[in-house]
């Protein structure tokens, strides 16, 4: 440090000789010498325009739009070597175009898992067309689009959104992206820093969905299909390589397991495009021996099996808050795949149940006479949340109910949770069952507004059925559930064994068989039998 | 409720909130998909104004020229506390009555609160927006502020402090208003001190509605399945009735900003969160939108995203080579005459003096040297961002409200795209030179600060020593 100060002393000496410059007198005055006070920011704008309260001047005319209404049809091609097309018209400038297959964690049983997170995180890279991901970012920047990849258990989706002028050029990088990436050695080595980062996050986070909805899939199908872990392991992040995901990807990029779909466009032009960078131009793993070649997936139909799943960890806290420590539990039951005749039985069930945080956002309308909020959050003050999921696939559905609560309170909750599962097949109100029905309307019809959504409908029907229905069809759908339909599709699912997820301080978890026994149906329904509960 | 989500916003968000088409070509063309914005005055002042896409659902709401900003120190916390009392019934109406109507129309209620604005809005299907707007205007003028409510939401307004406190990033911007606007309204919180909170009575709150829920400060925006014709009428029914009082409204005096800091250490925290900002521009300001620009220029990452080495932000790429932070996120939160343009990381300890450095160098270069193709791409990027996000009718109706407040209008898309490809590369410098080169920052940090350079030095990396 000696040196800087000496270094101060004779630059204060070497200045003190210049001109111009105030030399420095004995004592500690600089302080008051400010050579130049504080400036003020100047008023007036450096940008030559009017403010922005007030129009510009020669602005060409404008034409606007007039409302109509929002009918429109999906339409589907399927194109020669089994690809699907579905498109569909809409309101509005930009398009959403993207592609939905038939690939996830469900299918990585002869694989080590966590494939899928890798892809996600490999996805928009670089390919043959685009040498970098630079190249393509812009390519698609140029026509003001963004774009991003997600998955779920069984499905993958990659989507862009852009100026609908450009359809061309997204057509022609979602093609890329899908069936030409390079999968560099750097971009697989990004891929998996990132995956690993996100393992490291996910761990110092008190939010605990994500790790528990893998937990409770484990549970439920154990060992099996959608119980593989979404999440990719930690012993599996260093032993995923190029290879291993190029074979995947030969064997679940097939066209027949592909639905390229988008919103606000042309069907014609859109199919030709497709054709072109779809069809006519082949993917990297193709070769010669191409069109002998089987696709080997797996094909084998999810089995629940019910049972436990636990992990006694600590849960990190919220930093800085005097929230206290939680301790999570899930409890799920088999229920319905979404070609299932009690499909929207069961999410008119769901939306019965609702539920959500003790302490949430948001004002009426967020579900508050729903079941889980009357029956458990409004009279068990200790617990922190109770949450409603219906997970629907192509074979089977899970519908789970989430809860937390301080470790002591946890033998509690659990019971409470099973016991309010089990009255799911008791008495259905006539104002719960039309306000549930409205609310799963209205939620279809809002959560429809957004393009990307209308997408992901359109592609995940076209996928699952070849076709897509109208929101229409399932308002009309939804008006005809009835308090029986609730009850039966209740009664069915509580005929099997539930599964269960927890994690956080579990020392007062009941044992699996005690919550399976406070499940059963009893024809009796009155009793809520209160005083099982220790003080 | 919603307040901590408005509190922080990208220059996206709350940027300059029109839409704006993706090339400059052919905007003509374009505008025949999108319906225009209409706006009506009514005979007391209230501003009608609305977008009608026919869609089967819609979105209404209230927003009010009010928030934190028109509180004093005595009664700050006022205008949440109301945001509170908001649902919990009214003259004509229960709470409950008011819940279970929403509820079985399957609506959404909603109100937040920001530092200048106090928004009311609900959610419906088409058919219910009558209702929706007679439930919107029943609450904002016949609210039963009865005393035992007002007891009970003092509980869980102290409860949603904690949920703020637990919220680093919410407790970081809170930290840099407090630093950065010392001594006048816009340093204080939204939620108000304790001490506050614990005593504000119902006199309180009926004079901060008797000052500020002034029709002519009310605007009633409306996006999705409206027609104008009937949302005017709606109005003139429901709030046509509204006076404006005589009351002084307090002179909105401007807010005085400070080059200064404020450093929380919490040694016990794993990660270091640090805001760093400038003074930025008020909401009308042209300089805005080169410096939204600027702002996207920075960007911003988290390094879950992996890929950052391609991302269009240097900062994102030397950020994810350098493994020099775990998110940035760069914003431009404006206020009626000034504003913070800066930006906000999270950093290990032995991280934070490196990329501050970054961030700093990335600040020098875009007032000195920042290039036409990097202002093209980010200009881009600017668009797609603002358009892409006006999806849905709540996006498109809060937008409509807030631009009404800000801008007195609703600024058409052809012009917002104008304004946007009249920024050039030397109208970027030029902006940047005059808010961010030389200025002293504000800086908010919170946990493990050590590492954290002195505010003298700080200062010294917002200039260059160049020949």
């Amino acid at each position: 440090m000696s040196h800087v100060s000496d270094m101060k002393i004779l630059f204060s000496r070497l200045c003190s000789f210049k001109n111009g410059l105030p030399t420095f007198k004995h004592g500690r005055t600089f302080s008051q010498n400010v050579e130049r006070p504080p400036q003020p920011l100047p008023k007036e704008s450096v940008t030559p325009l009017p403010p922005l309260s007030e129009p510009m001047s020669n602005l060409p005319p404008v034409v606007y739009a007039s409302s109509k209404s929002e009918n429109y049809t999906t339409e589907v091609t399927t194109l020669s070597n089994g690809l699907r097309v579905a498109s569909e018209k809409k309101f509005g400038q930009f398009c959403t175009a993207g592609v939905v297959i038939d690939s996830g964690p469900r299918y990585e049983v002869a694989y080590p898992n966590g494939i899928c997170h890798f892809l996600e995180k490999l996805s928009f890279g670089a390919t043959h067309k685009y040498p970098t991901r630079d190249v393509m970012l812009r390519e698609l920047e140029r026509h003001g689009g963004i774009c991003d990849c997600q998955g779920s258990r069984d499905t993958t989706v990659y989507a862009t959104s852009a100026d609908s002028r450009g359809l061309e050029a997204v057509t022609q990088v979602l093609a890329e992206v899908t069936l030409r990436p390079m999968l560099s050695s750097e971009e697989i080595e990004g891929a998996r820093q990132a995956v690993a980062f996100e393992l490291e996050t996910l761990s110092m986070r008190p939010e605990q969905e994500t790790i528990l909805m893998d937990m409770i899939h484990a549970a439920a199908y154990r060992g099996n299909t959608l119980g593989l872990p979404k999440i990719c392991p930690m012993e599996n992040v260093y032993k995923i390589d190029k290879g291993i995901i190029l074979t995947y990807l030969k064997n679940h990029y097939t066209p027949d397991r592909m639905v390229v779909a988008a919103v606000g466009v042309d069907h014609e032009p859109f199919v030709e495009y497709v054709q072109k960078y779809f069809v006519d131009m082949k993917p990297t793993w193709h070769s010669e021996d191409s069109d002998t070649f089987k696709a080997q997936t797996d094909k084998s139909i999810a089995q629940y099996t019910g049972g436990l799943e636990k992990e006694e960890c600590e849960i990190p806290l919220y930093p800085g808050s005097d929230l206290p420590e939680l301790s999570h539990v899930v409890i799920g039951l088999e229920s319905c795949s979404h070609s299932d005749p009690d499909f929207v039985a069961t999410c008119v069930l769901n939306m019965m149940m609702g539920g959500g945080g003790s302490f949430s956002a948001g004002g009426p309308g967020k579900g508050m006479y729903t079941r889980l909020y009357t029956n458990v959050l409004n009279r068990y003050h200790w617990m922190f949340n109770a949450t409603s999921y219906n997970h629907a696939y192509g074979d089977t559905g899970l519908m789970c109910v989430h809860s937390a609560s301080p470790p002591a309170r946890l033998h509690d909750t659990a019971l409470v949770i099973a016991r309010e599962l089990a009255n799911m097949a008791g008495h259905v109100g006539e104002t719960e069952l039309r306000r549930a029905k409205t609310q799963l309307q209205s939620m279809l019809l809002m959560n429809l507004e957004a393009r990307p959504v209308v997408f992901e409908d359109i592609g995940r029907q076209v996928l699952a059925t070849g076709k897509r229905k109208p929101p229409s069809f399932f308002i009309n759908e939804i008006e005809k559930i009835t308090g029986e339909d609730i009850i039966r599709v209740a009664r069915r699912m509580l005929s099997k064994k539930p599964c269960v997820a927890a994690r956080g301080k579990l020392s007062n978890l009941p044992s699996f068989e005690d919550i399976q026994s406070n499940m059963t149906v009893k024809n009796d329904t009155s009793g809520r039998r209160l005083n099982f509960f220790r003080a | 409720m919603l307040k901590v989500a408005n509190t922080l916003r990208l220059v996206s968000k709350k940027g300059t909130n029109a839409r704006a088409l993706a090339t400059a070509v052919g905007y003509k063309q374009a505008l025949v998909n999108v319906p225009p914005t209409q706006l009506t005055v009514l005979d007391n002042g209230i501003r009608v104004a609305s977008e009608d896409s026919g869609a089967a659902t819609a979105t209404v709401g209230l927003w009010i020229d009010a928030g934190s900003r028109y509180e004093t120190s005595k009664n700050n916390g006022v205008a949440h506390f109301l945001e509170h009392m908001a649902f919990k019934g009214t003259s004509k109406r229960s709470q409950t009555d008011l819940e279970l109507l929403v509820e079985n129309m399957g609506a959404h209620l909603n109100a937040y609160t920001s530092r200048e604005q106090t928004v009311f809005y609900a959610k419906c299907l088409a058919n219910d927006v009558p209702v929706a707007v007679e439930i919107l205007a029943d609450i904002i003028q016949n609210s039963s502020l009865a005393e035992p409510e007002i007891e009970r939401e003092r509980g869980v307004i102290l409860r949603e402090m904690q949920d703020v406190e637990s919220n680093l990033q919410e407790v970081v911007f809170d930290h840099l208003h407090a630093t950065a606007f010392q001594g006048t309204p816009l340093g204080q919180t939204i939620l108000g001190p304790t001490k506050n909170i614990k005593k504000i009575s119902k006199s309180d709150l009926q004079q901060y509605i008797k000052t500020h829920y002034q029709p002519s400060r009310i605007v009633l925006s409306g996006a999705g399945g409206i027609e104008h014709g009937k949302l005017v009428d709606l109005a003139q029914k429901h709030l046509g009735g509204l006076k404006n009082t005589p009351i002084d409204v307090p002179e909105l005096a401007p807010c005085r900003y400070t080059g200064s800091e404020i450093r929380v250490r919490d040694d016990s925290m794993p990660l270091a969160h640090i805001a760093i900002a400038v003074e930025g521009a008020g909401w009308t300001d042209p300089d805005n939108i080169p410096l939204m620009v600027a702002n996207t220029l920075v960007g911003a990452w988290d390094r879950s995203q992996g890929g950052g080495t391609n991302n269009a932000s240097y900062l994102a790429r030397a950020a994810s080579a350098g493994n020099l932070c775990h998110s940035f996120q760069s914003f431009n939160t404006c206020y009626k005459d000034t504003g913070l343009w800066g930006i906000y990381y999270v950093a290990e300890p032995m991280q934070i003096e490196d990329m501050l450095f970054n961030i700093q160098h990335e600040w020098m270069k875009l007032c000195t040297s920042v290039t036409e193709g990097e202002v093209e791409r980010a200009k881009n990027i600017l668009k797609t961002n603002m358009l892409l996000q006006l999806d849905g009718t709540t996006p498109v109706c809060e937008d409509i409200g807030r631009q009404i407040l800000c801008y007195n209008r609703r600024i058409p898309i052809h012009e917002l795209d104008a304004r946007i490809n009249a920024v050039t590369a030397q109208n970027v410098r030029d902006v940047c030179y005059k808010f961010i080169y030389d200025r002293c920052p504000a800086v908010a940090a919170v946990g493990p600060t050590e590492a954290l350079l002195d505010y003298t030095r700080i200062r010294s990396g917002m200039y260059w020593l160049r020949a």
